[in-house]
């Protein structure tokens, strides 16, 4: 995979059940892939905002977008790739140690802790959410579930 | 319900065919005598059949089916329409609501077969969606670029009731129309290729469907500016115009494949610059400064060719906003055109017209007599195509139908019906292969039931003609699998299906023959038994660049 066939793009879409499967699909039947993807509401009633990072694969690197505006249930395509960001992902795990004192200093929360073990989550851009999970095997990591990111510009 | 939305929309004719998940709609069918209905013999015939009818008259074609397999057998009828951007609405029937997802009898995820071959679609399991989702439909289906629309309803849905009234204003949030010209662009592109050395002007399906030929006409003939087509946009430019390039592409004639690899400014007006027209794409017009790219869909714009200029816009206001912009064509036009002129006395189209054989071209020659310029001719898929293609001889727009993106074997027929539904007082002439006229041949039984005057050209040559000769070509002359030997005897399944048909042979019987076929009424068929191993020229050698086309053997 090559870093700059990666496209991050917020996409506004109908909320309805047909549009995660049309979103999906296209992006499959153009060659593209999905790196990592979050869905969720938005501001305004009847609509969501999935936040896509896609490889265009042998496609030339706009085509994503374009395609995505495509789509009918698509209302808005904004291409965020390169711009000034903030970029978010969030990570829940599992660890066997007890002593978790460096991890809270770097913005760990803990959620939960028993006499087995503790869960902690960290949210962060994704080079510190990847230093933060490598991080987890010195402390014993039994489970890890990652988020992909959700993105906004920083300025509007 | 569904009945009364489709006559608010202007629906005069449907093509389908009933089954258990649409019955609650035949049921009601006779209560509406304005819409009427062709029963089918097969699914794809029905899709063939919307999809003629649309290219022919404009409006969108409407068919009904039924789910799972009736839905599925018009999948290849609606990747045909998507492909060329044909306005087109499916309704098929979908097992009640409470029943999706339970694999119910005739279930089939219809949505999801076909949204890769589809504009837009709906799946309908509420009554109070419907009259906004057809509307809609057809909205979608026929503005911008258009294409084929399925609504998919449940049985239940189509047994409510509910007020019929879609909403007094269209709101589709994501549906945004393109048209807008960008003057500035449109200023450049007119001044880049008044001023190129060598311009050339490619003209694709988007010109015949945006109606701009006389616009494209204007603005050639000020620009002084050579013009090709597509295989699809065949029409868009008269073909015996002094500034016409005839067909591009990797069966393009010679003239043209010269004028595009040498040219210096390339403007490409509703097109989607595929690989049959690009052929090798790292080859393709290798000495183009400018391209320019006109195309109601904004996804087009380099999505095979970058353009350094982009119109996102209508074709036609698109060269409307170029003509007044277009300076005095550069002085060392002359020159350009003077050689375009000889490259087409060096590489006219030509073939064999005595071997002892029937030739294709003899036949379609003296067809294209007989249309004179003003009958619809639908070609199916193969070397008839082609054939037909390249002795296309007219002046007017929107009279040579084919399945061009998808190349489906078996339109033709069903096609050419759908074509005469349209345009009854044209002349429709069917120009096919064997090979794919056995596909979709019990649509006969239409053209007979409705006695349309469909005059059905086979080109005849006991095998899958275009397979074949790719297969002597470019697969090491290995003849595979493209044997037809075996085949109905045609005459005599014309008859079976109800309608005259004669078998010719030879050169001498083409005109009586055909005279024949012009003075019966209803359909006709004829069984040229053409020469089995005439081949298709220019042809480009598949992964070769335009500049290596090679031409028909002298003899
Ligand atoms: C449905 C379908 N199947 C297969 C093909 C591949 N194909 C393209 S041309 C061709 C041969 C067509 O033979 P025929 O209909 O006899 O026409 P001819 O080329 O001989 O004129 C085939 C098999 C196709 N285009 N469509």
């Amino acid at each position: 995979m090559s870093e700059d066939r990666l496209r991050v793009l917020s996409v506004v879409v109908e909320d309805g059940p047909g549009a995660l499967s049309k979103v999906s699909g296209l992006i499959r039947r153009r060659g593209f892939h999905v790196r990592a993807i979050s869905v969720g509401p938005s501001r305004e009633p009847g609509l969501f905002r999935m936040t896509l990072t896609v490889d265009s694969g042998h496609a030339e690197v706009d085509q994503v977008r374009k395609q995505l505006e495509r789509l009918v249930e698509v209302v808005e395509v904004e291409d965020l790739t390169g711009h000034d960001v903030h970029s978010r992902e969030l990570v829940v795990a599992r660890v066997a140690a007890a002593d978790l004192s460096d991890l809270i200093e770097r913005g760990a929360k803990v959620l939960h802790s028993s006499p087995t073990g503790t869960t902690v989550e960290f949210a962060g851009d994704g080079g510190e959410v990847g230093d933060f999970v490598e991080d987890l095997r010195r402390h014993g990591v039994q489970d890890v579930v990652r988020s992909g990111p959700v993105v906004m510009r920083r300025t509007a | 319900m569904v009945l009364e939305a489709l006559e608010r929309e202007g629906v005069e004719l449907i093509f389908g065919y009933p089954g258990g998940a649409n019955l609650p709609i035949y049921q009601h069918l006779p209560d509406h005598p304005k819409l009427r209905h062709i029963l089918v013999r097969h699914e794809q015939g029905a899709a063939h059949m919307a999809d003629g009818y649309a290219r022919a008259c404009g409006k969108p074609g409407v068919v009904f089916a039924t789910s799972g397999p009736g839905a599925l057998n018009l999948v290849t009828g609606l990747a045909t329409a998507y492909m060329d951007s044909v306005p087109m609405i499916a309704i098929t029937g979908q097992v009640a609501s409470t029943q999706v997802g339970r694999d119910a009898f005739q279930e089939t995820d219809v949505i999801g077969a076909t949204s890769s071959v589809t504009k837009h679609s709906y799946l309908v399991t509420n009554i109070n969606q419907l009259p906004r989702v057809i509307h809609e439909a057809f909205h979608i289906a026929t503005t911008g670029r258009p294409g084929p629309v399925l609504i998919d309803i449940c049985k239940d849905v189509q047994q409510a009731d509910a007020p019929n009234v879609p909403p007094e204003r269209l709101e589709i949030p994501g549906y945004k129309l393109n048209g807008h010209v960008n003057l500035d662009h449109a200023k450049a592109a007119a001044i880049a290729l008044a001023e190129a050395e060598r311009p050339v002007v490619l003209a694709g399906h988007g010109v015949l469907l945006s109606h701009a030929e006389v616009e494209l006409r204007e603005f050639a003939e000020k620009a002084a500016a050579p013009v090709g087509t597509t295989l699809l946009g065949i029409g868009a430019f008269p073909v015996n115009h002094p500034l016409s390039l005839h067909m591009t592409g990797f069966m393009g004639t010679g003239w043209n494949l010269k004028a595009v690899q040498n040219a210096d400014v390339l403007m490409m007006v509703g097109m989607r610059v595929d690989d049959r027209v690009t052929a090798k794409l790292a080859g393709f017009a290798p000495n183009v400064k400018t391209f320019i790219h006109i195309d109601i869909d904004g996804s087009e714009m380099g999505k095979n060719v970058r353009p350094q200029i982009e119109l996102v816009a209508d074709a036609k206001q698109a060269l409307k906003a170029m003509i007044p912009h277009l300076p005095q064509p550069e002085k060392s036009r002359g020159t350009w055109l003077a050689q375009i002129d000889a490259w087409r006395e060096e590489h006219p189209l030509k073939y064999t017209h005595s071997n002892g054989h029937l030739q294709p071209q003899d036949v379609l020659i003296d067809m294209y007599k007989r249309c004179r310029n003003e009958a619809i001719v639908v070609a199916d898929v193969g070397q008839n195509q082609i054939w037909a293609a390249l002795w296309w001889n007219y002046d007017r727009p929107g009279l040579f139908l084919n399945s061009g993106g998808s190349g489906t074997m078996g339109f033709a027929l069903p096609a050419a019906i759908g074509a005469k539904f349209a345009r009854p007082e044209l002349d429709v002439w069917c120009v096919a292969g064997e090979g794919g006229f056995v596909m979709t041949a019990q649509e006969l039984s239409v053209a007979v039931e409705h006695q349309l005057d469909v005059k059905i050209v086979l080109l005849n040559n006991f095998s899958l003609g275009m397979v074949r000769q790719f297969q002597d070509d470019f697969y090491g002359g290995v003849r595979s699998q493209v044997d037809l030997t075996h085949m109905p005897d045609f005459v005599k399944l014309a008859e079976a299906y109800g309608l005259p048909a004669l078998r010719v042979d030879k050169f001498a019987d083409i005109g009586p023959a055909m005279d024949a076929a012009e003075r019966t009424k209803g359909p006709f068929l004829i069984d040229f038994r053409i020469d089995p191993e005439a081949n298709v020229y220019p042809i480009v050698p598949l992964g070769k660049t335009l500049n290596d086309f090679w031409e028909a053997p002298d003899q």
